[in-house]
């Protein structure tokens, strides 16, 4: 043999006794390592050759040929050892968990212990279904956890009932005790069985519901998509000759999913009160969608929500001058600035179009300008415009805002004296 | 001619661009994804780099520091479709010289880049409107006045750019010269890239996509 063989990555799968930590043997470690290997609690294993140890001294024997098994065929400890993983021995374990149980119920049997059949063979029935239940593999869910769990409890169950039915029919008076002895036995060992793997099955739930909550939001995402994004990209292709309509079309889908994706409406939101940047871009779209230019927003500031009251005309205002702008002005696109100070808000909308002579008073543009200077006048702020013709025109609007406990708290101190 | 590399995921995007650049500036490389776009811009040591600010396994920010560490010097200018002031702070502290959005027309993409070439700043409204946001809280303390704060000046350059003017009507309207207006982005950026005042990093996470 090569002293250098396959090193595979993949543990190799088949029956082997493994190595056995020396801190969890309790004798030979013999238990210890057919519990490993079949993939059951040691307890279980330690249990099975005590029980048989007292049926006549089997269990004795039983032990040293495991211990003798194990030193003579596994010399080699260092060797590096793969668990078999669970699961993957299943008619191993099986097989192994069939001969403990065989080998239990021959065992009481034949020490009989004052026991008759009328226990050996419900305690036999419920072990089983325990063990059979035990045997599932901790990656296993869904249908197949359940077979072996329900398949675990109707054996138990099952067994150990139609058992007692059959000594039930032949009664005397002490097998009724017998039979409460048996029953709360039975129903002990159905609630071991069942406990963990009830649990198991829960987390297996909630696990699917939580896949379930995943998948309704990729639905909705998916609808929502649908409704946007999918029909805009149809309409673009309809309208893929019109490049002024496309490009409106596309900024409009942009604008809609950037508020979808970032700026989910806000529920702590005060009823009554806006945020001056959304206002604004509201106002924005709007104007692109009537008129096809587009109104670029930056706002500055924009830190709280303000008064909806204070906020409609100067918005008003704006949207007044923007689609002044979209309509007169033949520039490409439309800027507009809005800075929130504490004691007021400052809004700038500028083009880089044709512009007009603010003293022609000839000029519609000057009309509407005035319109803009008369309505933010009457809500108690100012509108200026600077015009040039060629040099575009920007229209500076400022609006103070009433900051309720500074302003009292002077008048107060300029009375006191 | 200016040598430039592109680097942008999408293909489509950098064809768009390259057509709006290639008579005017030499396109030297294109890469589309982090390592890539280091070894070309490595193996080209371009004039300047166009780079996107969301890459597949990496952002611009990657790029700049796997460049600066392979010891190229090299300009880069920030494109990109997302406005979230994270990623803006984050890649021009990276070092980018620059940040415009991919709805910018060609001939003020031109622009941008040979700004940047000249070793100066280029702001879109957008980014001036962050500058604003982000040193607007004033400080009773600052760590470093120098850094930690904007003069007067550069505010009112800020402002101007937000309200979407160019270099050319600012100075005209403060009546300084465009070299003036120049200097001041570039001191306001040097700013942004060194400041280490915590509301910096703070108000970028917390500020949202207009």
């Amino acid at each position: 043999m090569a002293p250098v063989t396959t090193t595979s990555a993949l543990p190799p799968v088949r029956w082997q006794i493994p190595p056995i930590d020396p801190e969890q043997r309790w004798i030979g470690g013999a238990a210890a390592a057919i519990a490993t290997e079949i993939g059951v609690q040691p307890l279980v294993i330690r249990g099975s050759f005590v029980v048989l140890a007292l049926a006549g001294g089997w269990g004795l024997v039983f032990y040293v040929i495991a211990w003798a098994a194990l030193a003579i065929l596994n010399p080699n400890l260092r060797a590096p050892y793969y668990p078999v993983a669970k699961g993957e021995t299943t008619v191993h374990r099986h097989g192994a968990v069939a001969m403990i149980v065989l080998g239990l119920l021959l065992g009481l049997r034949s020490v009989a212990f004052g026991f008759s059949d009328q226990i050996v063979f419900p305690v036999g029935f419920v072990l089983l279904g325990i063990l059979i239940a035990w045997t599932r593999r901790d990656d296993e869910a869904g249908l197949s956890a359940v077979t072996r769990t329900v398949a675990g409890v109707a054996v138990g169950v099952g067994g150990g009932t139609a058992f007692i039915i059959l000594v039930t029919l032949s009664a005397d008076l002490t097998a009724a005790l017998l039979l409460l002895v048996v029953a709360v036995a039975v129903a002990g060992g159905v609630g071991i069985v069942a406990a963990p793997s009830l649990a198991r099955i829960g987390r297996d739930l909630d696990h699917e519901r939580q896949e379930r909550a995943r998948a309704d939001e990729r639905a909705l995402v998916a609808a929502h998509l649908h409704d946007s994004v999918l029909q805009t990209l149809a309409l673009i292709q309809r309208h893929a000759t019109d490049p002024r309509r496309t490009a409106q079309l596309a900024r409009q889908q942009e604008r809609e999913l950037r508020t979808w994706l970032y700026n989910p409406p806000s529920p702590s939101s005060q009823p009554g009160t806006v945020r001056i940047g959304s206002a604004l871009e509201d106002m924005a779209a709007e104007v692109d969608a009537t008129h096809g230019v587009p109104v670029k927003v930056i706002t500055v500031g924009d830190n709280s929500n303000v008064d909806h009251t204070a906020i409609e005309p100067l918005v008003a205002a704006a949207r007044e001058a923007a689609v002044n702008a979209a309509k007169h002005s033949g520039a490409n696109h439309v800027d507009v600035f809005a800075e929130r100070y504490d004691d007021r808000i400052e809004i700038f909308i500028r083009d880089t179009g044709r512009g007009f002579d603010p003293a022609d008073t000839a000029a519609d543009r000057r009309g509407i300008a005035q319109s803009i200077v008369a309505r933010m006048r009457r809500a108690g702020g100012t509108a200026t415009v600077h015009s040039e013709p060629g040099q575009g025109t920007e229209v500076e609007l400022i609006m103070p805002l009433s900051a309720p406990n500074p302003t009292t708290t002077t008048t107060t101190t300029r009375s006191d004296p | 001619m200016i040598r430039v590399v592109l680097v942008d995921d999408h293909a489509v995007v950098r064809a768009g661009v390259r057509a709006e650049l290639e008579d005017h500036v030499d396109i030297v490389a294109e890469a589309g994804d982090v390592g890539d776009a280091i070894d070309a811009i490595v193996a080209a040591k371009p004039d300047v780099v166009v780079c996107d600010v969301h890459l597949p396994a990496g952002t611009a920010s990657a790029v700049i520091r796997g460049v600066v560490d392979r010891g190229v010097n090299t300009k880069f200018l920030a494109l990109s479709v997302s406005d979230a002031a994270e990623d803006v702070i984050d890649v021009i502290r990276a070092g980018a010289r620059g940040y415009v959005t991919k709805t910018i027309d060609g001939g003020e993409l031109l622009q941008a880049v040979q700004r940047v070439n000249d070793g100066d700043a280029v702001f879109s409204p957008r980014l001036a409107g962050f500058v604003l946001d982000a040193f607007s809280t004033d400080l009773d303390a600052p760590a470093d006045p120098e850094l930690d704060r904007l003069t007067a000046r550069e505010q009112e350059v800020m402002r101007l750019l937000a309200r979407g003017y160019a270099y050319k009507e600012i100075a005209r309207r403060l009546t300084i010269s465009i070299k003036t207006v120049e200097t001041h982005a570039s001191a306001v950026l040097r700013k942004l890239q060194l400041s280490n005042r915590n509301e910096l990093a703070r108000w970028a996470a917390n500020r949202r996509i207009v």
